[in-house]
Formats: C-alpha cells, sequence, structure tokens
C-alpha cells in the first residue's frame, strides 16, 4: 500500500490536566468506537479509579449534525 | 466517540512512585524497611524515606485497595509542608510519571506540557495512525 504520508493519517490528541490534588482529567479527541476506550482503559489501570466518563462536546456536535443532514436526504 | 474521564489517582505501581519520590528531591528506600516514629517505634513498609528531622516517611501496600499508602507519626511530622499537601505533591507527580509513560509506550508524543498558575499540569500528546 502506497504511504499516503501525515497529512492523510488521523491524528490522536489526548489532552490531561493533572490537578494539584493528583486527580487527572482526560479528553480523549480524534478516537472513533472502541479504540477510544482500548486507548485509555491501559492508562486508567495504572492511574486509578474512573470516577466520571462522559462524551466530549464533539460527540454531540457530529450527533447534531447528522439530526440535520437525515431529514434533508428523504426530502 | 470521544470521551472525557476523571480518575482519581491511587499509588498502584511501583516504580512511578519511586520516581515521584525522586522528583520531588527526596530518596527514596525501595527495600521493605522500617518507618520510625515515636520513642523508636517502628512500622514495616515497601518503601520509606528518611528525613533529616521528625519521623520518617513510608508507603505501604494495601492488598484491598491494591495500592500504596502514606504511613507516617504524625505526631513527629516537622516537613515544612502539611501531611496532605506532601501526599498531594507525590500523587501529583506520580500521575504525570503514569501519564507520559503510559502515552508514550503508545506511540504518543508530548506536543505540549505547562504548569499552570493554580498548581494544575497540563499536558497534550498526540500519535498520527496509519
Amino acid at each position: 500500500m502506497r504511504d499516503l504520508g501525515p497529512s492523510y493519517m488521523p491524528q490522536r490528541t489526548l489532552r490531561f490536566k493533572i490537578r494539584q490534588d493528583g486527580r487527572v482529567e482526560e479528553t480523549v479527541e480524534g478516537l472513533v468506537g472502541e479504540a477510544c476506550i482500548d486507548l485509555t482503559e491501559k492508562l486508567e489501570d495504572a492511574l486509578g479509579t474512573v470516577e466520571r466518563r462522559e462524551p466530549t462536546s464533539d460527540t454531540f456536535l457530529r450527533e447534531k449534525v447528522q439530526n440535520q443532514t437525515i431529514p434533508a436526504e428523504i426530502h | 466517540m470521544s470521551h472525557f474521564s476523571t480518575v482519581k489517582t491511587q499509588l498502584r505501581k511501583k516504580e512511578f512512585l519511586k520516581q515521584a519520590l525522586i522528583d520531588l528531591g527526596y530518596v527514596p528506600n525501595e527495600r521493605e524497611n522500617l518507618v520510625r516514629g515515636y520513642r523508636g517505634q517502628t512500622v514495616k513498609a515497601e518503601m520509606t524515606v528518611e528525613m533529616s528531622k521528625g519521623a520518617d516517611i513510608g508507603f505501604r501496600w494495601n492488598p484491598g485497595s491494591k495500592s500504596y499508602e502514606l504511613v507516617t507519626d504524625l505526631d513527629l511530622w516537622k516537613q515544612t509542608i502539611p501531611v496532605e499537601r506532601f501526599l498531594a505533591q507525590v500523587t501529583q507527580r506520580y500521575a504525570l510519571n503514569t501519564v507520559l509513560d503510559s502515552t508514550a509506550q503508545e506511540g504518543f508524543q508530548v506536543s505540549e506540557q505547562k504548569n499552570n498558575l493554580d498548581g494544575s499540569i497540563e499536558l497534550v500528546v498526540t500519535r498520527w495512525d496509519p
């Protein structure tokens, strides 16, 4: 397979905020489906108990876009 | 799906706990050792730090919580910061080292790391996927 170079590869970004009390806030961007969970499970195992897990705003954005395009296709 | 997680950090891995103590300028002793307290009383701990003044500090493995817990004689605490602050500093360094190591193993590279005014550390790591 031809190597299309970095500009054709999706970039995965993980953002962490490690608070003063040691709590870690993690935001995962650009991961689709199960890969998202697999990738961070290992990390969370070494760190400790996950207190909260919620979808980020871009997930909501994607859902919103879908809601708008589906009726457009029907008409 | 992208997601957002909050993790309450527990000290689970000995090597990252050791590194956290070294980062903060302490000299950890990894052999099972005795933590000295009031009137020469001692308790056993898997990791110890001999302090120049006051009681020693130790970290003891708790099989129930599967993590290391701080053990010291609080009556003899003579450090410049309270014990809660000391433990928070160790935990923050531990979390940073764990995140750096785990993400590097998964092929991520650090693209940004900064210390905020509120004492938190921000870290951004990225990876290009084929």
